[in-house]
């Protein structure tokens, strides 16, 4: 511990902070993790029961995942103030026909676990 | 008498690093497998396709050993070409679960949308790609006719992430030394935030080919070029930790040089060897995770890497800027080990020696 204090006391009067970020000559930059885990499952409303094939999308981004056999999906997402996810049936009527949502998640700082009910067509 | 007074600090700073030494940076040779034959290669990679990758369980058995984790510490895939790996997703996912970051150092030639996007929803959190130069100069490094429109996709994907810390790497060399203002405009055209150089160790197949080395005009060339992109704002430029470059300490990077290999850098290579950097000589070697526990070895071996006192030999017996160096870029130390492969500083200082 007292290592630590002497090493952040000797790097302040080296007066930069890289040198506590520093990256390997041929690896990648830190990682600030500024991310969150986002994980659910998707379920019908009327039958209760989960879907597949749900494409899970985060808004104005490139990400997606689709649900499994058991309507659950999980992924890690950049962390922004209002996180705007798109639940869509994009299988035509092979795993049933289904209404599509929108979720916005303001402020979560943390992961989160979502329950999604999507309605039957 | 400012700039004295930084650099007793930062002497006294890496004492304690050393003393400390945390693991805070992983590699993990996941594959020696690769899709390119680049004409430099060898000069950082072991070039051995016998070894078959290994397998998830095996890394992640390692990993688990490491008892006092810093907050940072991050696993950092390499190769060979990691992407070649189909389970890199899987792996870094469990990395994830157990609370540890991940990134990757790829060549880009297989960073398509798919795999960008399989790769954020794995976790990836930091990201370096290769680009060598202008179209012509980059497929002639990596022998390969298709890789800069390939590179350049890639590259444009991962700078539209806002999740990810990306930079790009380039290895100068003769043939593109001379584009270098030209690849900062297609990198700021692509909204590419940070860059960083640097040259080619004269080592494996690069040892052979004078078109892969610069001369000591064209490295103090290259530094000034570094400095200068430095003062400006539109992309972050630096230089590699490589070497230690002598009055150019301060002007081209964020710290002064400091080779953390062995200090807070480790490995865990194809074969399960326990090393620093992927690129330093395998004799260095350390132990190995089918033998040996991975942490165990971190906290009790690594001798050579924590004090450099040995570097004292050939060109850095005398140096009066040792103290400063120690001994240079530990993958500069190869083979017979007489001397050190590169000094920076006596190419800017030969440099300059030819401008008078």
């Amino acid at each position: 511990m007292k290592s630590r204090f002497i090493r952040k006391i000797l790097g302040g009067l080296s007066f930069t902070s890289a040198l506590f970020v520093f990256q390997a000559c041929y690896g990648t930059p830190q990682d600030f993790g500024n991310d969150l885990f986002v994980e659910g499952q998707v379920k019908a409303k009327i039958s209760g029961l989960p879907i597949k094939g749900i494409k899970v999308s985060v808004a104005d981004n490139l990400q997606y995942v689709t649900t499994d056999e058991d309507g659950k999906f999980s992924f890690y997402t950049e962390m922004i103030q209002h996180l705007a996810l798109k639940f869509q049936d994009t299988d035509s009527t092979l795993n049933g026909l289904y209404a599509g949502k929108d979720t916005v998640l303001a402020d979560v700082t943390e992961n989160v676990y979502l329950d999604i009910i999507l309605e039957e067509k | 008498m400012i700039s004295s007074l930084k650099r007793v600090a930062f002497r006294k700073f890496r004492e304690s690093e050393v003393q400390l030494h945390e693991l805070n940076y992983l590699f993990w040779e996941c594959t020696t497998r690769c899709n390119l034959n680049c004409r430099h290669c060898g000069s950082d990679c072991s070039k051995d396709y016998s070894y078959p990758d290994m397998p998830v369980d095996d890394f992640l058995a390692a990993v688990d050993t490491i008892k006092e984790r810093p907050e940072n510490f991050t696993v950092v895939f390499t190769g060979g070409e990691p992407l070649l790996r189909k389970d890199l997703e899987s792996c870094g996912r469990a990395l994830r679960k157990r609370g540890l970051r991940w990134s990757l150092v790829t060549n880009g030639h297989l960073y398509d949308e798919q795999r960008h996007i399989s790769l954020l929803n794995a976790g990836l959190g930091a990201l370096t790609i290769s680009l060598d130069g202008l179209e012509a100069s980059h497929n002639w490094l990596r022998n390969n006719d298709k890789s800069f429109t390939k590179v350049i996709h890639a590259i444009e994907l991962a700078a539209s992430s806002g999740r990810l810390s990306f930079d790009v790497v380039t290895c100068v060399n003769q043939k593109n030394i001379s584009e270098l203002a030209q690849i900062r405009d297609l990198l700021v055209s692509a909204n590419v935030k940070s860059w960083r150089l640097f040259t080619i160790i004269p080592i494996g197949r690069a040892a052979g080919d004078q078109e892969l080395q610069l001369t000591d005009d064209q490295f103090a060339e290259l530094m000034d070029f570094i400095a200068l992109q430095r003062k400006g704002k539109q992309i972050d430029v630096k230089f590699s930790c490589e070497g230690y470059v002598g009055k150019y300490e301060p002007l081209v990077r964020d710290s002064y040089f400091f080779c953390r290999a062995g200090i807070n850098i480790g490995s865990v290579l194809i074969d399960g060897s326990i090393s620093a950097c992927p690129n330093i000589d395998r004799s260095f070697t350390q132990g190995n995770i089918y033998r040996d526990n991975l942490y165990e070895v971190w906290l009790n071996k690594f001798l050579p890497f924590r004090n450099r006192e040995w570097t004292k030999k050939g060109k850095c017996a005398s140096c009066k800027d040792y103290k400063d160096c120690w001994g240079n870029g530990f993958h500069n130390w190869h083979g017979d080990m007489n001397d050190v492969l590169v000094c920076h500083k006596e190419k800017i200082e030969h440099a300059a020696k030819n401008q008078h």
